[in-house]
């Protein structure tokens, strides 16, 4: 008979405990999706900043690039021929 | 009294069943729209859209990648000053002040003014903090290479329904597996429109679109793009291309064509200049061919090396039709070596004619003519053979040295391929890889398509070729210390029934080094107007690329 005392009480214990739990949880989560929410647009913007870093590191790096900023810097593989087919002076009087 | 009791009973009965039914109607009947509506009220289904898939050169780099582009919209209501607005939208993304003001009408809540926007000029209009105005965030089609490689790589445009979709080159062939799949993700949301963290359910689906590594090395693309443009105007040319293939695995390490367009802005082009000519076109190939020729009669056994051609002391008659060489030398007598060497048609007309048209169909068939190569690249054409009951002893005689029959560059590059791989015919291919949203990999395999001719007479007809670098009409542009085999062709076009004695598509096929071949490469030339001669147009850009292509692989001379 005290056996079925103890376990009754402590069933009810049980119960109101997670129902108390519960409450304290779902009151404390659900405020939480202004959090979420949050993160959600930092990782977006992030996601967006390395999208556009991505771009500027692939077109620095791209082939087409570098062959302009050599040629700007004085790198040639060519030899640039000039055909000059009129004679010129050595000196133009101004 | 007792009339009573069943009375209320069949009321209470039939006030059950109207409940029943009642809550039948709302719970079955209705149950779908109800289920919609509640969604609709604490959130709902959020569309995710993939990415589409990078498309990555054999080092990585992603040639075709996808950028942050924005679309700016407007929200009319909201909108103070109209004209003012106009004037400054108009200014700012450099589009007629007529345009955007066609676009604002009053009773809408969300017009479109202009899609494309870079990141760095939505921050420039949002500094100005104009009314109404709104940003949406899309991924557009970045090419950080600019234009090249574009008749390989495609591009994407919108289909029907205004989604974006791959056309031709790689971007049509493999559009489904870039494209990737939509995903929906199920999301619950408070009275203030946020995110309930408890109620939140995976995605459902949905998965980014696959990455393709290729084949194509991204430096020996760039060179060849550099040099068939040089090319083109050195030589006065209406336009040409470059394919070099690796032999021994069919893959392809560049695709060169000109002229092009530029995939980020297709729609300004001629939608003739999308397709990719390399697999499409089709031409007379010429004086190429009787390498190909005459490694079916050796292979069969028909001659040798040091056959000697008893018709070859002037032109020959087939049908009543006079076949000529194509400077009228004629050498009497001569063997296959000097027949390749002088590119002598007569030469090839015994070697077509000793051959005979069903081995010739045979061994066209076994180098791949008349048939699809199989490369991975959407819209290749497949000229057809003629069928053997079409061939006539003069189509054998002019096939002989390449007249009369139509093939499709990429055809000439797979079946010379062979004479490079021992005789093994590699089917070509553009994607080595594919790595799908979790970063797996899946590899392509090489497919061997064919053996057409022996490993013995693939080593013959080489040192034939060498031959006819070392000694034929191109031998003034020959790299020094380099064995390299290669025939030179000057095909004519034909015109209206006959052949245009001004112009002709010049080309020069070849691979190196010979003891193991890295590339197997076809220049050619269309119409070029400095010479009409491959000797003096195709063979010297040949070799300007190979001699870039051994250096690049670091490959010293060996003579």
């Amino acid at each position: 008979m005290r056996k079925a005392y103890v376990l009754i009480i402590f069933l009810l214990g049980l119960t109101i405990s997670l129902s108390v739990g519960k409450a304290v949880l779902q009151n404390t989560l659900s405020t939480s999706g202004i959090f979420v929410g949050q993160a959600e647009q930092e990782i977006n913007s992030y996601k967006t900043q390395n999208a556009i870093l991505s771009e500027e590191v692939l077109t620095a790096s791209s082939l087409t690039n570098i062959m302009e900023k050599a040629k700007q810097s004085g790198f040639t593989s060519e030899n640039v021929l000039m055909v000059i087919n009129t004679s010129r002076p050595l000196a133009v009087k101004p | 009294m007792k009339w009573r009791y069943p009375l209320i009973f069949i009321f209470l009965v039939l006030l059950f069943v109207l409940i029943i039914a009642r809550l039948f109607y709302w719970q079955v009947v209705k149950a779908e729209m109800l289920s919609g509506l509640a969604q609709d009220q604490y959130g709902g289904l959020i569309r995710i859209e993939p990415e589409r898939g990078e498309v990555r050169t054999s080092d990585g780099f992603p040639i075709v990648a996808n950028k942050v582009s924005y679309l700016l919209y407007l929200n009319p209501t909201q909108i103070k000053d109209k004209n003012q607005e106009v004037q400054v939208l108009a200014s700012l993304l450099d589009m007629p002040k007529a345009s955007v003001s066609a676009q604002i009408l009053p009773d809408r809540l969300w017009v479109k003014i202009k899609s494309g926007i870079s990141a760095s000029d939505k921050g420039e209009i949002e500094k100005i903090k104009l009314p109404g105005v709104g940003f949406e965030e899309h991924y557009t089609r970045f090419y950080p290479e600019a234009s090249i490689a574009a008749q390989l790589i495609g591009f994407v445009g919108k289909n029907q329904e205004g989604q974006d979709m791959g056309y031709v080159g790689l971007e049509g062939f493999y559009n489904r597996l870039l494209s990737g799949k939509v995903g929906y993700l199920m999301e619950s949301t408070d009275a203030l429109g946020k995110p309930i963290i408890l109620s939140r359910k995976p995605t459902i689906g949905g998965s980014n679109g696959s990455n393709l590594l290729l084949s194509v090395d991204r430096s020996i693309q760039f060179l060849a793009e550099q040099k068939l443009k040089d090319g083109i105007e050195k030589y006065g040319a209406a336009g040409g291309m470059i394919g070099i293939i690796d032999p021994e695995t069919g893959n392809i390490l560049a695709m060169a064509s000109s002229p092009s367009f530029a995939p980020q802005e297709y729609w300004k082009y001629d939608e003739s200049l999308y397709s990719n000519p390399f697999i499409t076109n089709t031409y007379e190939p010429g004086s190429v061919l009787k390498p190909l020729v005459m490694a079916g009669a050796l292979d069969a056994g028909l001659i040798t090396p040091q056959t000697e051609c008893d018709i070859c002391g002037g032109p020959v008659s087939v049908s009543g039709y006079d076949l000529h060489t194509w400077n009228d030398k004629y050498y009497k007598n001569t063997n296959m070596i000097e027949v390749i060497q002088h590119s002598d048609n007569t030469g090839m007309v015994f070697v077509a004619l000793k051959l005979g048209a069903d081995r010739m169909i045979d061994y066209l068939t076994k180098f791949g003519f008349g048939q699809a190569t199989g490369i991975d690249l959407q819209g290749e054409t497949t000229p057809s053979l003629k069928s053997r009951s079409a061939w006539y002893d003069v189509d054998l005689a002019t096939t002989g040295f390449g007249q009369g029959i139509s093939v499709t560059p990429i055809e000439l590059l797979t079946a010379f391929s062979a004479l490079a791989n021992n005789g093994k015919m590699m089917q070509p291919k553009v994607v080595t890889a594919f790595e799908n949203a979790s970063g797996e990999i899946t590899k392509v395999p090489s497919v061997v398509k064919g053996q057409p001719i022996s490993e013995k007479t693939a080593k013959v007809m080489t040192e034939i070729l060498v031959n006819a670098v070392e000694k034929g009409e191109a031998q003034w542009t020959k790299l020094p210390g380099y064995r390299i085999a290669g025939k030179t062709g000057t095909a004519s076009i034909p015109v209206k029934g006959h052949y245009d004695p001004n112009s002709t598509i010049a080309s020069f096929i070849g691979f190196g080094p010979v003891d193991k071949p890295k590339f197997v490469m076809l220049v050619i030339l269309e119409k070029p107007t400095t010479s009409i001669y491959a000797a003096d147009t195709a063979a010297p850009l040949f070799f300007d690329v190979a001699r870039n292509l051994l250096n690049y692989y670091g490959i010293p001379p060996s003579e």
